[in-house]
């Protein structure tokens, strides 16, 4: 693991997945689908911008937040080490569970238990985090951007009427690629 | 023909057409390499701004890994029709979207080249960077077809060919009016000069059309045939006056002449009648009183009458010398070869001596008055024998020759001859080179040859040494 951090640390991403494919070829394939979606949620930062009062100052940390259980294992952590957001280095957390979410940017919602995400999204109602999740009703929930695979092939859904609400800004080419999620109530 | 022969007013405008028709090509070619290089230019920054906008468009395709999208991107190339080929690379070079989606991926670069836009082969092609944040995503690649430059090209080609067609008629036209305004004036000139030296009329005057230099040389002109004209005017009265005097002299001397001419007739035939008195008394002297005289005065007698035989041929040859000036010539075709065939066969019959030779050349006809032409060969073949001197044999050759527009005879002997340098004294009246003693003579011979010849027109001359025979020559007109 000692050469895997080095190499990840100066290297781009992609050749991590590639050096991650040959190191970690015993892993399940769940964790090949993480690390593409820690690298989706990497890239999340780049596409998308949160108000400047989110931040407490110029160099304060962009924070990505993992709730409930995660499936990234050192991944994420590895992918946004030593990479930035306009001058805010990325860092991530772990939290158990809503409550402890304080300072946030994005929020990956992995909770074992079913129908919690409309308590967390509720909780975390008119607050700049950008909710992400793999969970199949999270968008009805509220939740932001989805997760879900087609053709075998990792894409995501966004709901825009949340991000508006919670003051973010997603650029267009994100939307491009996305799927965007209507509520039912239309 | 060359340049230079041509006619003034064809030598201005050619002139002017070749000038307008050189500066419109240089001017079109100008024209046509600013088009070239600015349209290269515009394409290039086109082609380059398309590319940031479509790099800047699939940054996202690229890191999220969605190719259809980034073909769907590239797929809006479609609208700008001169894009043949624009291929997406990831950024591990790999070729990651294309369009048209057809294309073969081996049309691409395998890898992606160095950052900007160059020409190729007439295509514009070049490589654009795809940054998110400052972070390398990928390379964009573009090909376009210069088809857009050629068409303008093409129809820049076609204006200028029109512009140049039109100038060119407009540059006809123009220089053919206005080259006028040059050549009339030098024409005119021209004209003007050639109708006095054609007439020789020194009063026509040009016409003034321009104060230029052509203005100048017009008032040259019309001055010098001024002065001309002023000249011609005293040269002909000059030539009157001159002409006058002539004739004028010419009646005096005529006149003077005349009573010449009837003072030495009435002269020699007033001498003949006391003449032909002392004559014929010192004959009945002779005759009557021969016994009553002795020796001296017979001898006396022989001198008178000699003496005044000589004095008669004196008087006769003077008289035919002055009838000579009032005679007529007439002028008749004269048969020389038998002229002087006649002449010198009256000669061997009365000749003395029987060692003559004569020789005649076939002598060309002339035309004079036979009986004066005759008394000239008359004069010269006697002259010949008379100073054949003592030479064993007398060799007379007579012959002719053309010379200019008159023939010229002959008479050549190898007698006694003279000396050149009396010669003024030859033709002259009772001038004579030998004495009377050596040679007998009047010496009016050469004079009345002279005169007769004169008569004619013609010229007499000899050439001689003394002692070796004298050629004497004259020239009459030919038939």
């Amino acid at each position: 693991m000692a050469i895997l951090k080095k190499i990840t640390g100066s290297f781009h991403m992609a050749l991590l997945l590639v050096c991650s494919t040959v190191f970690l070829s015993a892993q399940t394939s769940v964790t090949r689908e993480y690390q593409v979606k820690a690298a989706f949620i990497f890239n999340f930062t780049q596409f998308v911008e949160w108000p400047e009062n989110s931040f407490s100052g110029n160099q304060s940390p962009l924070i990505i937040g993992v709730l409930g259980q995660n499936p990234f294992g050192s991944f994420l952590e590895e992918t946004v080490l030593g990479e930035k957001m306009n001058g805010h280095p990325l860092i991530v957390k772990y939290y158990n569970n809503v409550e402890e979410v304080k300072s946030c940017h994005i929020l990956f919602v992995n909770l074992p238990e079913t129908n919690k995400e409309e308590e967390v999204n509720a909780a975390l109602k008119g607050r700049s985090i950008l909710t992400v999740s793999d969970a199949p009703g999270f968008m009805q929930a509220g939740g932001m951007i989805r997760f879900f695979t087609k053709n075998n092939k990792i894409q995501f859904q966004i709901n825009l009427e949340a991000t508006k609400y919670a003051n973010l800004v997603i650029s267009s080419k994100l939307l491009r690629l996305a799927e965007i999620f209507t509520s039912g109530k239309k | 023909m060359l340049f230079k022969d041509l006619p003034i007013q064809k030598k201005l405008m050619g002139v002017i057409i070749l000038i307008s028709g050189i500066v419109l090509l240089v001017t079109c070619a100008a024209f046509f390499t600013y088009e070239v290089f600015t349209f290269r230019q515009t394409t290039t920054r086109q082609l380059s701004t398309l590319g940031e906008i479509i790099a800047t468009n699939s940054t996202a395709a690229l890191v999220f890994d969605d190719q259809k999208n980034a073909n769907e991107i590239l797929a809006a190339l479609k609208a700008e029709r001169h894009i043949t080929l624009a291929g997406l690379y990831n950024k591990e070079g790999k070729l990651f979207a294309q369009y048209p989606a057809a294309t073969l991926p081996g049309a691409f670069p395998p890898l992606p080249g160095k950052e900007g836009y160059r020409f190729e082969n007439s295509y514009l092609l070049g490589f654009q960077p795809v940054t998110q944040g400052g972070k390398h995503l990928g390379t964009l690649y573009l090909k376009s077809d210069m088809n857009a430059m050629y068409e303008r090209l093409w129809l820049y080609s076609g204006i200028t060919v029109l512009v140049i067609i039109v100038s060119f008629l407009l540059a006809y036209v123009l220089s053919k009016a206005l080259q006028k305004r040059i050549s009339i004036p030098i024409l005119s000139l021209a004209e003007t000069a050639k109708a006095i030296s054609d007439r020789q009329d020194y009063s026509v005057r040009a016409t003034k059309l321009s104060n230029d230099e052509l203005g100048a040389l017009t008032d040259a002109l019309n001055q010098m045939l001024t002065q001309i004209q002023k000249q011609n005017l005293e040269i002909t009265s000059f030539n009157q006056q001159l002409e006058q005097k002539v004739t004028e002299r010419t009646n005096e001397l005529q006149l003077a002449n005349k009573e010449l001419e009837s003072f030495t007739y009435s002269v020699s035939h007033d001498l003949r009648a006391p003449l032909r008195g002392i004559n014929s008394y010192t004959k009945i002297l002779e005759e009557d009183y021969v016994d009553k005289l002795d020796n001296d005065g017979k001898k006396i007698i022989e001198v008178i009458l000699r003496s005044s035989k000589r004095m008669g041929e004196l008087i006769d040859d003077l008289l035919a010398f002055s009838r000579l000036g009032r005679k007529e010539v007439t002028r008749n075709d004269i048969h020389m070869d038998a002229l002087v065939k006649g002449v010198t066969d009256d000669f061997m019959l009365i000749s003395v001596k029987n060692n003559i030779e004569i020789n005649i050349q076939p002598l060309l006809p002339a035309v004079g008055d036979q009986a004066l032409v005759k008394q000239v060969w008359v004069n010269l073949i006697s002259n010949a024998i008379k100073y054949a001197g003592k030479k064993t044999k007398t060799l007379i050759e007579i012959g002719s020759y053309p010379k200019e527009n008159r023939n010229v005879y002959y008479v050549k002997d190898n007698g006694v001859g003279f000396d050149m340098k009396y010669y003024a004294k030859l033709f002259g009246v009772f001038q004579r080179l030998h004495s009377n003693e050596e040679f007998e003579g009047t010496g009016v011979g050469l004079a009345i040859t002279h005169r007769i010849i004169q008569k004619h027109h013609g010229e007499v001359w000899a050439e001689s040494k003394l002692n070796e025979g004298a050629t004497f020559y004259f020239s009459l007109q030919t038939i």
